[in-house]
């Protein structure tokens, strides 16, 4: 306890200093003695020295005891000094003490007496350090908490973006005046009160709900696209909702955040709305052109020769090609313009994935691809529009055939995952390069190279496969390594009862 | 042998009419022509045709509405109708007979651009029901 303690002796009698310093240094101590108070002063405020415990004489030659403690008091007042005082002089220990001296000693003392004094001292001092150490931390921790706080309000006070933080229980615990702004709330303030009390938007907060309500062992993002409140078809928001975990991995609340997409839905329409006039001038005439060649190739305008109807057959498939192009034009514009998912209704997800696999086969067969449907465990219904998913699993099935190598295969497999059914698509196919990946939902996108140059597709399989599944408030994943194959794994809501 | 069916093919593309016209005339059928709706009623009181082939798409009177007029009508009400759709799929159709609040009774659905063999099969079907 005594070791390493550094300690100041002032006091005139050198009998004293010498004694104090051979008694404490055996204890590990380090003892400096001045003669007197001018001495002792000079060291602390001018040299700048520090001591853990003083041991002060009180009746020197030159200024006193006192006044020595009256100088260093007003300078440190956690200094532990100890008065040393000669007989019958216990008044002015007491007065010391009323100053704020720790202890005193009276002279005479024996050794045992001194270090009992002053490792009671050097203990008052540790306990001294480390409150002020606690002191200090707790300082600096609710520092870092109100910068921290500080640095978050005004983060999401700047963003153009809405952002809603619930608790648990769905109450908003957090928000900026951009969510407010976008979900047209009036009545503030709302913090504290519960969100379906506040936000008009019935799926937003159902969202939220099943974010909190779901499995802790599952992350679960919902994304989907509301107006802020039923009818009003002003302005359309994305949001994005999602749990806060804690450490454990429990959930806490939930955060929202809303992108202004009104502007980008207005170009989306405009351009489908071009998009659909386009395709369906382009289609007639096509279509014209194909009966046109159909009937020429049949014989039926005369007969041809055989080099002719060959010739035909080649422009047929060319004019197919671009209807297909067109269809597939015409499938994605009306994906924007929302009519596609006005037909739900609880289905089946096996008897789709059965009929575009039943679709596919002779497609595979060709191909010398190997397919395997799999299930597994009882499967829920799913809310879904029936020709919508067709038209996701005959497109995903049919891109694993025709990115497939010789000899390849297919496997599809269905679960029930949480709240979703899922449906996995593999196939032991050509893969997609790392650096196509984040683009591959992209519309009119196509991985061209070597071996993808002779797959005839428009592009826009996949981003209609995503707009769908969009649509169904579901999610569609790809993960791909190259050379080794592709997987692609749709999750769609259950159907409620 | 008897006389060779009668068919009515009505579409405002006189190319497409054209083609259709020549994928049955190989087949040994009378075709008979219309260009839009209106005149499409028209030839079917005048002709009695055995079946009609019938655009969707057209202008003045369009394909629904023709095929619902003639299967209103009992003297015609037993004629076979295809409809000729150019949309990508039946979702639109079937969204349009929604909104229209009609039920369309055609006979049979062929898609547009239309095949030969196709054609006449769906026709030959048809045509021996009667």
């Amino acid at each position: 306890m005594l070791k390493d303690a550094n300690i100041l002796v002032i006091d005139d009698e050198a009998v004293i200093r010498d004694g104090c310093s051979r008694i404490l240094t055996k204890e590990g101590c380090r003892v400096k003695g001045v003669e007197n108070g001018e001495a002792g002063l000079d060291l602390i405020t001018n040299k700048g020295e520090s001591f853990d415990i003083l041991l002060l004489d009180l009746m020197m030659p030159g200024i006193s005891g006192m006044e020595v403690l009256d100088a260093l008091y007003s300078i440190d007042q956690t200094l532990i000094v100890i008065v040393i005082t000669g007989y019958a002089t216990v008044e002015s220990a007491v007065e010391a003490m009323k100053k704020g001296a720790y202890d005193f000693i009276a002279k005479p003392f024996t050794p045992d007496q001194l270090r009992i004094v002053v490792r009671r001292g050097v203990e008052k001092r540790v306990l001294q350090r480390e409150a002020e150490n606690l002191r200090k931390e707790r300082e600096k921790s609710l520092k870092d908490i109100a910068y921290e706080k500080s640095r978050i309000s005004t983060i999401i006070n700047c963003m153009v973006d809405g952002v809603l933080v619930t608790d648990r229980d769905s109450q908003i615990v957090l928000h900026n005046p951009a969510a407010t702004r976008l979900l047209e709330i009036e009545n503030l303030p709302i913090i504290n009160k519960s969100l379906c009390q506040c936000v008009k938007n019935e799926y937003l907060v159902k969202a939220v709900a099943t974010t909190l309500s779901t499995e802790r062992s599952k992350y679960l993002e919902i994304s989907q696209e509301i107006t802020p409140c039923e009818g009003s078809a002003r302005v359309f928001l994305r949001a994005d909702t999602a749990p806060v975990l804690n450490e454990d991995g429990e959930i806490m609340g939930s955060v929202t955040v809303l992108h202004d997409i009104t502007q980008e839905k207005e170009l989306n329409q405009m351009k489908s709305d071009f998009l659909t006039m386009v395709s369906h001038e382009l289609r007639a005439p096509i279509s014209a052109i194909q009966q046109q060649l159909s009937v020429i190739e049949g014989g039926m305008a005369g007969l041809i020769t055989e080099k002719q109807g060959k010739m035909l057959i080649r422009a047929k498939e060319r004019t197919k090609g671009l209807l297909d192009l067109i269809n597939d034009l015409l499938n994605v514009s009306s994906i924007d313009s929302g009519i596609v998912v006005q037909h739900k209704e609880s289905i089946v997800l096996k008897e789709i994935v059965e009929r575009a696999y039943q679709l596919m086969e002779p497609e595979a067969e060709v191909r010398g691809i190997k397919m395997r449907l799999e299930t597994s465990g009882p499967l829920p219904p799913v809310n879904a529009d029936r020709e919508n998913m067709e038209e996701v699993f005959t497109n995903l099935i049919s891109n694993a055939i025709k990115y497939n190598v010789e000899g390849g295969g297919v496997v599809i497999t269905l679960r029930s995952e949480g709240e979703f059914v899922r449906t996995d698509v593999t196939d032991t196919g050509i893969g997609i390069p790392e650096k196509d990946l984040p683009r591959i939902f992209d519309r009119f996108y196509r991985v061209k190279d070597s071996q993808t140059r002779t797959v005839i597709g428009t592009g826009l399989g996949l981003s209609i496969a995503k707009g769908i599944v969009e649509a169904h408030h579901g999610t569609i994943n790809i993960k791909s390594e190259e050379g080794k194959g592709t997987t692609v794994t749709v999750l769609l809501p259950k159907a409620s009862e | 042998m008897g006389k060779m069916p009668k068919i009515l093919v009505v579409d405002d593309d006189p190319d497409l009419v054209e083609s259709v016209k020549m994928m049955l005339e190989n087949k040994n059928y009378e075709v008979i022509t219309a260009y839009d709706g209106i005149e499409g009623l028209q030839k079917t009181k005048e002709e009695s045709p055995d079946l009609i082939i019938l655009d969707v798409m057209m202008p003045n009177k369009d394909g629904y509405s023709v095929c619902a007029e003639l299967k209103a009508d009992p003297n015609y009400n037993n004629i076979p109708i295809i409809l000729l759709t150019a949309v990508v799929s039946h979702i639109p159709t079937t969204t349009y007979t929604q909104r229209m609040g009609m039920e369309i009774e055609a006979d049979d659905y062929i898609d547009k651009p239309v095949e030969p063999s196709e054609l006449v099969k769906r026709v030959d079907v048809l045509l021996r029901k009667e």
